[in-house]
C-alpha cells in the first residue's frame, strides 16, 4: 500500500519539496551554542516564527505551509509546463528574432549604456554607490574576462585571480607604494598604472600559457590553479618587493593629467564607476569584436575539436595562448581600479576562492555568452552587496556560499548552459548529453571488409 | 622524380612502447592520382595517416612532401597545423566536425587563414580584413555547392546525415586549398546509395580541383572502382602495391584478408 502510494510521481516530488524545505528551515534557523549544542537545531523548527505577519505560530509551520504551496508549483508546473513554455517560446519567436538584427542590438547596448550613466544618481545611497563599484562593476569586469579563457577558447583557468593580484601590485609598483623603486626611479600616478598592468598581465599570461596550454582539461585546471597560488605567496614571501603578508596602504588615488585636463578622483565612490564602467565598455567591445572574427571562430574550432582544428592548419597553442592573454587584460584594469580605488591592497585578498568565485559567475552567467556573464555577474553581485548590507537574521557572510551553491546546482540541473546561453554552448552541452544516452552515431561505425 | 611526386615515405617505422605500429613502410604518391592504403584491422593505416599529417612522430624513416610549386617539406618532426597549412588536408575515420556550428561555419573556419594577423588585426574590421572575410564567404558557398550541400549551409552539423556529414567534412578539408587529400574511411556508415555519390564526389576532386587523393577504406568494391593503385598493409608493414587488378590477384593479399595463415605472414 505505502510502497505503491510512495512510487506515484506526485507523492516522490512531495518529499523531496518537504526535504528541501527541511534543510531550508535548518539553514535559516539560529545557530546553536557551547551549552546548548542542539539548540540550533530544535530551534530551527520549534521556535517561535511569523507567519508573514499574521499571526505567530511555530517555524516548522511555516515551512510545512510554503512546502504545500511549493509542491503545489512543482504539480502544476509538471502538468502544464510544456505547454506554457512551447506557447511562450512562440511569443518570444518574434522579439527573439528582433533581437538578433543588428540596430536593435546596438540601441538595446545604447539604452543600457545610458541606464549604466544614470544609475548611481538613480540608487543616491552611499553605500548602494560604492557598492556599484566594488560589489558590481569589478566583478563584471573580471567576469567577462575570465569568460574569454573558459567561455570562447573552453580551458578551465582555476588561477584567474593571479591576473588581478598581477594589476593590483602593478599599480602599488608604479605609484610607488612598494618597497621596489617605482619605474623610471620616480612615482607615476595610478592612472598610468593602467598601460604598466595591461603590459604585464599580458606577459604573464603568455609566460603561463605558453608552457601549461599543451595541456588539455583537468590538467590545464591545475597547473592554472598553482599559478594562482604561486602569485599569492610570491606576494605574501618576497618582503623586499611586495611588502610581505601587511602589503601596502599608500596606493594614491589616480590622476589624469594630460595638458590642460586634469582630473583626480578621490574618496567618492561615483567617479571610479564611471572609470569602470568605462573599462566595462571597452572590454565588451572588444571581446564581442573578437568572438565575431576570425579568432573567435579559431577559439570555437578548438574548443569543440581540438584535433580537427588542428589539422585544418590552426595553430591551438597560438590561439589558446591568445585567450589567455587578452582575457587576463581585464583582470589587470579591475587590479588597478581597485587597488587605486581601496589606496590598499593585501595578499590574501588573492585566493583561490576568489577564482572560483569568478568562475561561478561565468557559469551561472552562460559559459560563452557576453551578455549572459554580465546579467549573471550583476544578479548574483547585488544579491551578495544586499546580503552584506542588510543581513536578514542569523545570516552571516559565510552563508552565501550555500545560498550560491543551492543556486548552481539548481541551474546545472534545470538550465545546464547559464542564465542567458550561448546558442553553441547550448548545443554542445545538448550534443554532449545526447551521446553519452548512446546517441546512434556512436554506433554506426563502418562495416568490415 | 620528386616533382611528380608529392609524398614520398622511406622506411617509416612508429612505435608505440613495445608496439610496432608501422614497420619499414616505403611508399610513393604521385601527383594527381588516386591511390588507397588497404588492409585488415590494425594494420597500421590510420598510424600511417597520423605519420603524414603530423599528429604521430614516427622514430625511423623520412616522410617527404613535395609542394607542386618545387618546395619540400619534411613532415617528421613538425606540427599538424603546419604540414596542414603546408597543404596537406585530411578527414577523420569516425567523423568530427565542430557538432554545434552550422555547415557554413565549419567549411569557413577551414577557408579562413590562421596565420599573418593579430589580435587587433582581427578586431578591427580594415579593408584587409574585410576583404578576407568575404573571400573565406565566397570560397565557403563554392565548396558547399561543389560537394552538393549549399542548401544545408544553414544547418547544424550534428543535424546532418552521415553522408552529408562526409561530405561537409571533404568540404572542410579542401577549403583550407590542400595539394593532397588524405580520406580516412570517408565511407564508414553510409548507405550504398551514399557511397556512390561519394565516389563521384572524390573522383570530381581529383578531376576539377586537381587534388591529389590518398584514401583509406575498408568497402572493397569502393576502393577496387576508384583507386588507380593500392598499397596493402598488413601488422604494420606493406605486404604489396599494385593497381586493382593486380592486388586482387595477388596471394599474398588474399592470405592477409582471409587468414588462412596469420602467422607465418606476420
Amino acid at each position: 500500500m505505502i510502497r505503491d502510494l510512495l512510487q506515484r510521481a506526485p507523492m516522490r516530488r512531495l518529499l523531496v519539496v518537504l526535504g528541501v524545505v527541511a534543510v531550508i528551515e535548518l539553514i535559516t534557523g539560529p545557530p546553536g551554542s557551547n551549552q546548548y549544542p542542539t539548540s540550533g537545531f530544535t530551534g530551527s523548527y520549534a521556535e517561535a516564527a511569523s507567519f508573514f505577519g499574521i499571526f505567530r505560530t511555530q517555524r516548522w509551520l511555516v515551512f510545512l505551509a510554503l512546502a504545500l504551496v511549493a509542491w503545489g508549483v512543482v504539480e502544476l508546473w509538471t502538468r502544464f509546463g510544456t505547454a506554457i513554455r512551447s506557447r511562450g517560446s512562440h511569443a518570444l519567436a518574434g522579439p527573439r528574432q528582433m533581437t538578433e538584427k543588428r540596430p536593435v542590438r546596438v540601441g538595446f547596448a545604447l539604452v543600457l549604456f545610458v541606464l549604466g550613466i544614470l544609475l548611481p544618481h538613480i540608487v543616491n545611497n552611499a553605500f548602494w554607490q560604492s557598492a556599484l563599484v566594488t560589489y558590481v562593476a569589478i566583478y563584471v569586469l573580471l567576469a567577462i574576462g575570465l569568460n574569454v579563457v573558459v567561455g570562447f577558447a573552453g580551458l578551465l583557468d582555476l588561477g584567474y585571480v593571479a591576473f588581478y593580484a598581477i594589476g593590483a601590485y602593478t599599480t602599488a609598483w608604479v605609484t610607488g607604494a612598494l618597497p621596489t623603486p617605482p619605474p623610471f626611479g620616480h612615482p607615476l600616478d595610478a592612472f598610468w598604472a593602467i598601460p604598466f598592468a595591461v603590459v604585464f598581465v599580458v606577459i604573464a599570461g603568455v609566460l603561463l600559457g605558453a608552457p601549461t596550454l599543451r595541456l588539455r582539461g583537468d590538467y590545464l585546471a591545475i597547473v592554472t590553479l598553482g599559478f594562482g597560488e604561486i602569485i599569492t605567496i610570491f606576494a605574501n614571501n618576497l618582503y623586499g618587493i611586495t611588502g610581505g603578508s601587511t602589503g601596502t596602504k599608500q596606493i594614491p588615488h589616480p590622476v589624469f593629467h594630460v595638458g590642460p585636463i586634469k582630473y583626480t578622483w578621490g574618496l567618492a565612490p561615483v567617479p571610479y564607476y564611471y572609470l569602470a564602467l568605462g573599462s566595462v565598455v571597452l572590454f565588451l567591445v572588444i571581446f564581442s569584436l573578437l568572438q565575431r572574427s576570425r579568432v573567435g571562430r579559431a577559439w570555437t574550432a578548438i574548443r569543440e575539436d581540438e584535433v580537427a582544428a588542428e589539422s585544418l592548419g590552426i595553430n591551438p597553442l597560438k590561439f589558446k595562448v591568445m585567450a589567455f592573454a587578452v582575457g587576463a587584460a581585464s583582470a589587470g584594469f579591475a587590479g588597478v581600479i581597485t587597488a587605486s580605488a581601496d589606496n590598499f591592497l593585501f595578499p590574501s585578498s588573492f585566493t583561490l576562492v576568489f577564482s572560483i568565485n569568478i568562475l561561478v559567475l561565468v557559469i551561472l552567467g552562460g559559459m560563452g555568452s557576453i551578455s549572459g556573464v554580465v546579467v549573471g555577474a550583476i544578479i548574483i553581485q547585488v544579491i551578495q552587496a544586499y546580503l552584506n548590507h542588510t543581513p536578514p537574521s542569523g545570516y552571516q557572510q559565510p552563508d552565501l556560499y550555500i545560498y550560491v551553491g543551492a543556486l548552481l546546482i539548481t541551474m546545472m540541473i534545470f538550465r545546464p548552459a547559464g542564465l542567458i546561453p550561448s546558442r553553441q554552448r547550448r548545443r554542445e552541452i545538448t550534443l554532449y548529453e545526447k551521446s553519452h544516452e548512446g546517441h546512434p552515431d556512436e554506433v554506426l561505425l563502418g562495416d568490415d571488409v | 622524380m620528386s616533382a611528380e611526386n608529392v609524398f614520398e615515405v622511406e622506411h617509416v617505422t612508429l612505435r608505440f612502447g613495445g608496439v610496432v605500429s608501422l614497420n619499414d613502410v616505403s611508399l610513393v604518391q604521385k601527383r594527381g592520382e588516386i591511390l588507397a592504403v588497404i588492409g585488415p584491422n590494425g594494420a597500421g593505416k590510420t598510424s600511417l595517416f597520423n605519420s603524414l599529417t603530423g599528429v604521430y612522430q614516427p622514430q625511423e624513416g623520412t616522410i617527404t612532401f613535395h609542394r607542386a610549386d618545387g618546395r619540400s617539406m619534411s613532415v617528421i618532426g613538425k606540427k599538424a597545423h603546419r604540414v596542414a597549412g603546408a597543404g596537406v588536408a585530411r578527414t577523420f575515420q569516425a567523423s568530427r566536425m565542430f557538432s554545434a556550428l552550422s555547415a557554413f561555419d565549419n567549411v569557413k573556419i577551414g577557408a579562413e587563414n590562421h596565420r599573418g594577423f593579430g589580435v587587433i588585426g582581427a578586431m578591427v574590421r580594415g579593408p584587409r580584413t574585410r576583404h578576407d572575410d568575404r573571400r573565406s564567404d565566397e570560397k565557403t558557398a563554392e565548396l558547399l555547392r561543389f560537394v552538393g550541400l549549399a542548401d544545408r549551409a544553414n544547418v547544424v552539423a550534428a543535424s546532418l546525415s552521415y553522408g552529408e556529414r562526409r561530405r561537409l567534412e571533404i568540404a572542410r578539408g579542401l577549403a583550407t586549398e590542400p595539394e593532397v587529400l588524405l580520406l580516412d574511411e570517408p565511407a564508414a556508415g553510409t548507405n550504398p546509395s551514399e557511397k556512390l555519390d561519394l565516389a563521384r564526389l572524390i573522383r570530381r576532386v581529383r578531376d576539377e580541383l586537381g587534388v591529389t587523393i590518398l584514401l583509406i577504406e575498408h568497402d572493397m568494391k569502393l576502393v577496387m572502382s576508384l583507386a588507380e593503385r593500392l598499397y596493402v598493409l598488413n601488422f604494420g608493414s606493406v605486404i604489396a602495391e599494385g593497381t586493382p587488378a593486380e592486388i586482387r590477384a595477388n596471394p599474398v593479399v588474399i592470405e592477409a584478408y582471409l587468414g588462412t595463415s596469420a602467422e607465418a605472414s606476420a
